[in-house]
């Protein structure tokens, strides 16, 4: 045979399925996670009972499962399909933690590395930025070391949650892992201090700035300089650190988020028995998530949900009351932060001290001042492709970019980097090919199938309120293996695929169509058994979304191929069908007969039925 | 009364080599319910065009559509689906109409109607897909059964989602074991030990999938049938399909001679 040519029509509709095909369009939730985790894949695997096989595959994406298993706030959740359709989300977290904790082994850990290149990379950060950036950097053959400020690993994950939330040894353990493969740990090494940036910068070939937001933020009301005002970082820090806080036994904590539920909760584990947590929002709209201000109020927290700031009312230069103002709205028509108050309903909370968990800033002072842009918050200005920074050699990751928020999305914030860095030091394109770094939307569109029920979540099970609050131990208790399996079970499996559940051919020959015109369009080549497979059914035009008409190709090449084979197909089964339809059309078999009238009607009476 | 040919029965092809005697039958019927049927056998090219010979397949209709022009037929009555969307497409002078939406226009011959109500098998309907989108012929074979008096079940997959027998796309004689497949997981999805199919080629892709199984042709012109029948099997080979075309032409000119 020739080689085969298409006419540019035939081409074209090809490339319409490389283009709308969405048999390789990710499920929601791992185009949501920022680190792409296969959750479909290690949630069908728990569902399966195949617990080890699930840690594997989450392993192929994060080296904390453990830790994140816990303390991720799981955007991926947010898009299931059970959340979307019933409110109901799959447990996705619950669920690696569950596989994680039983069934991780760091026997099977991977220590692979690309051969040393001789190149050295400087991490500022063992938070989830930094450290990604390191593992990522380290597997590549590059030496790293991370400079950290304080004496322990993990960053926000450390001294921002709570030991409750997270137990600190599963941290170190799995850290672990970047030890073994070698990368260096400078731990309490100050930079700007112990060692300055510029010494960094200049014995490393890149360096990775991954320092977090560690800055808390105090509003300057009347009153927020007396001495019992605190702000959230150094109150969580501290408490992480040494399980204590000089606290009074009345406090209140300003702020509607995460972080300001962690304050609350921690402030009852280290004495106070009275706390107040004040919000401008009311609390459908808090930015905590809804358990968490559950978990809260079932341990005591007083909720002022709708009440801001007024001022803190002082008595020897010490807080003595924190009065407050019912808050109307909290954004303005143009959706911009503007609360408005009214003024006429206040109250004032006898307390000792008023916590301010109102944001972070970043530390940017270890920084000569202009070396590096800076913005709001004092973040570190970085090109939001490549996080490079005007000096070339450095780049941003993590909270100190201000693009992330949370423990994976800084994750996804040092692979990215790391990614650059590697480009960098190679040569290479900085700019190619990085859409699908970091959450991004999915082409998938499913609809639910006709059988699926509402299932309803399943809740892990938690230590009761008035025994949690006496100390630091972890508070959720995870799946039982019976659990993990039925919450798992519920995955709708999200895909399209649906003509290759319907097409048998098709399973023979690719993964998906899209996967089968790119291989034609790339290469010009298809083995002719393909197009010759087809049965020209339309059973997967029926059930694709998108209404292809596979066969309709199938037979574009057929054609081409006919042309290219002089006439005859390639296939050398076929000389078959053209004896067939030689013998078909030949006189021998062939009659054709006008009517007959007269026609004798007792003739089939006669022969009737035999 | 004028001697005109107004329509033509084409059997096609399958089915004349699969039942030499239900082409013939099926003429007389016509003979006798519509006068002025006459009858061309000959193939309509379908399967030169799935291989993707068109320039062959434009010739080869030409040969057909010249044998119609000389009988100055207006309408063409067809057995086969793949002659069915053929004709229809190339044929635009002619009326192009299926047996299975004609027989309930005309009504059974009375000797079989009820025929098979005290039959003891259930007929799963296996509906050809190339005119998966044309109801009325399915409503017509529905319409057939009932009127003969069988009782029958639809699959999972019917009417217009019916799977692939297994035949289409000549991909039995390009992949065999793949069709194989394709005409088992068929079958499997029918409870019934039994199947009626309209289509020669795949009645014989039911039986090759496990199934005993009829042309609807075979229940109108033959039976009453039940568990107790020997149900046809596939060809030994070829030559026996030839001999079966060859007896067809010889009932066809036997017919309107």
């Amino acid at each position: 045979m020739d080689k085969v040519t298409y006419p540019k029509k035939a081409l074209d509709k090809m490339q319409e399925i490389v283009n709308d095909c969405m048999g390789d369009a990710p499920p929601y939730c791992e185009a949501t996670c920022p680190m792409h985790t296969d959750v479909k894949g290690y949630v069908n695997l728990i569902a399966d009972g195949k617990h080890k096989e699930a840690v594997n595959v989450i392993r192929e994406k994060l080296f904390i499962p453990r830790v994140l298993g816990r303390i991720c706030a799981h955007p991926c959740e947010e898009q299931c399909k059970r959340e979307k359709e019933f409110r109901q989300p799959m447990s996705i977290a619950a669920l690696k933690r569950f596989a994680a904790d039983h069934y991780d082994d760091e026997k099977d850990w991977d220590l692979k590395i690309e051969p040393e290149n001789g190149k050295t990379v400087a991490v500022i950060g063992a938070g989830p930025a930094g450290a990604q950036a390191a593992l990522d950097l380290r597997r590549k053959g590059y030496k790293v070391t991370i400079y950290e400020r304080l004496p322990v690993v993990g960053g926000m994950m450390r001294v921002g949650i709570p030991e409750y939330r997270l137990p600190r040894h599963i941290i170190d353990h799995e850290y672990s892992l970047l030890n073994k493969i070698g990368v260096e740990f400078k731990m309490g090494v100050e930079v700007g201090k112990d060692i300055s940036f510029d010494e960094i910068k200049d014995k490393h070939d890149a360096v990775v700035i991954a320092v977090g937001a560690h800055k808390g933020v105090v509003i300057p009301i009347p009153g927020h300089d007396l001495d019992g005002v605190l702000d959230a970082v150094n109150f969580l820090r501290e408490v992480s650190l040494t399980r204590k806080y000089d606290i009074g036994k009345k406090i209140a904590v300003i702020g509607g988020g995460n972080v300001a539920i962690d304050v609350a909760r921690s402030a009852r584990r280290v004495g106070a028995e009275e706390v107040h947590l004040v919000c401008l929002e009311s609390k459908p709209e808090m930015p905590a998530h809804d358990w968490e201000i559950e978990e809260a109020e079932e341990e005591g927290v007083i909720l002022h949900d709708g009440f801001g700031p007024e001022q803190i009312i002082g008595k020897d230069g010490k807080v003595a009351g924190f009065q407050i103002k019912k808050c109307t709205s909290v954004f303005d028509k143009d959706g911009k932060f503007n609360p408005q108050y009214d003024e006429n309903i206040k109250e004032t909370l006898e307390v000792d001290n008023v916590i301010f968990a109102v944001g972070q800033a970043v530390d940017n002072s270890f920084v000569p001042e202009g070396k590096l842009e800076t913005v709001r918050g004092g973040r570190f200005k970085a090109d939001p492709t490549t996080l490079q920074t005007k000096i070339e050699k450095v780049f941003i990751a993590g909270d100190a970019s201000g693009r992330s928020v949370i423990a994976i999305e800084a994750m996804a914030e040092g692979r990215k980097a790391a990614i650059s860095v590697d480009r960098y030091l190679k040569g290479q394109d900085m700019f190619a090919d990085r859409q699908y770094e970091g959450t991004y939307e999915t082409w998938l569109e499913t609809e639910l199938k006709e059988d699926v029920v509402d299932l309803p979540r399943i809740e892990t099970s938690k230590v009761k309120p008035e025994e949690r609050i006496k100390n630091f131990d972890e508070v959720d208790l995870g799946f039982t293996e019976e659990q993990a399996v039925k919450e798992a079970s519920r995955c709708l499996a999200c895909e399209c695929k649906l003509c290759m559940k319907e097409c048998e051919m098709l399973n023979d020959y690719c993964e998906c169509p899209k996967e089968l015109f790119e291989s034609i369009l790339k290469t010009g080549e298809i083995d002719p058994i393909i197009p010759y497979s087809c049965n020209m059914c339309s059973q997967c035009t029926l059930v694709c979304p998108k209404e292809f008409e596979m066969k309709d190709r199938f037979m574009d090449i057929r054609k081409q191929m006919i042309k290219a084979n002089g006439g005859k197909s390639p296939i050398k089964g076929h000389k078959a069908i053209e004896m067939h339809q030689a013998l078909g059309f030949s006189k021998l078999f062939n009659t054709a007969k006008p009517a007959k009238y007269g026609y004798n009607e007792a003739d089939v009476k006669e022969k009737g039925r035999s | 009364m004028s001697k005109k040919t107004k329509r033509v029965f084409v059997p096609g092809c399958s089915l004349p080599s699969y039942n030499p005697e239900a082409v013939k039958k099926t003429l007389e019927y016509l003979q006798k319910k519509l006068p002025g049927t006459g009858a061309i056998l000959k193939c309509c090219g379908k399967p030169t065009k799935a291989l993707g010979q068109l320039d062959k397949f434009h010739e080869r209709y030409d040969q057909f559509q010249a044998e119609v022009d000389k009988l100055g037929a207006d309408e063409i009555i067809v057995a086969c689906q793949s002659c069915f969307l053929t004709m229809t497409e190339n044929s635009p002078n002619q009326k192009v109409i299926s047996l299975w939406e004609l027989l309930p226009k005309i009504g059974l011959p009375e000797e079989s109607v009820g025929i098979g109500k005290n039959s003891d098998i259930v007929f799963a309907i296996h509906d050809s897909c190339p005119t998966r989108n044309r109801a009325t012929i399915h409503e017509g074979i529905r319409w057939i059964i009932n009127e003969l008096g069988y009782k029958y079940e639809e699959p999972p997959h019917t009417r217009e989602t019916t799977r692939c027998c297994g035949f289409g796309g000549m991909v039995v004689p390009a992949n065999p074991d793949l069709a194989l497949r394709v005409m088992k997981r068929r079958t499997s999805e029918m409870e019934s030990d039994y199947v009626v199919a309209y289509c020669a080629a795949c009645r014989e892709s039911m039986v090759k999938g496990g199934k005993k199984a009829v042309h609807i042709l075979d229940l109108i012109f033959g039976g009453p049938w039940n568990s107790k029948s020997e149900f046809p099997g596939v060809p030994g080979s070829p030559i026996k399909a030839w001999a079966n075309r060859y007896k067809s032409k010889k009932n066809i000119n036997k017919v309107l001679g």
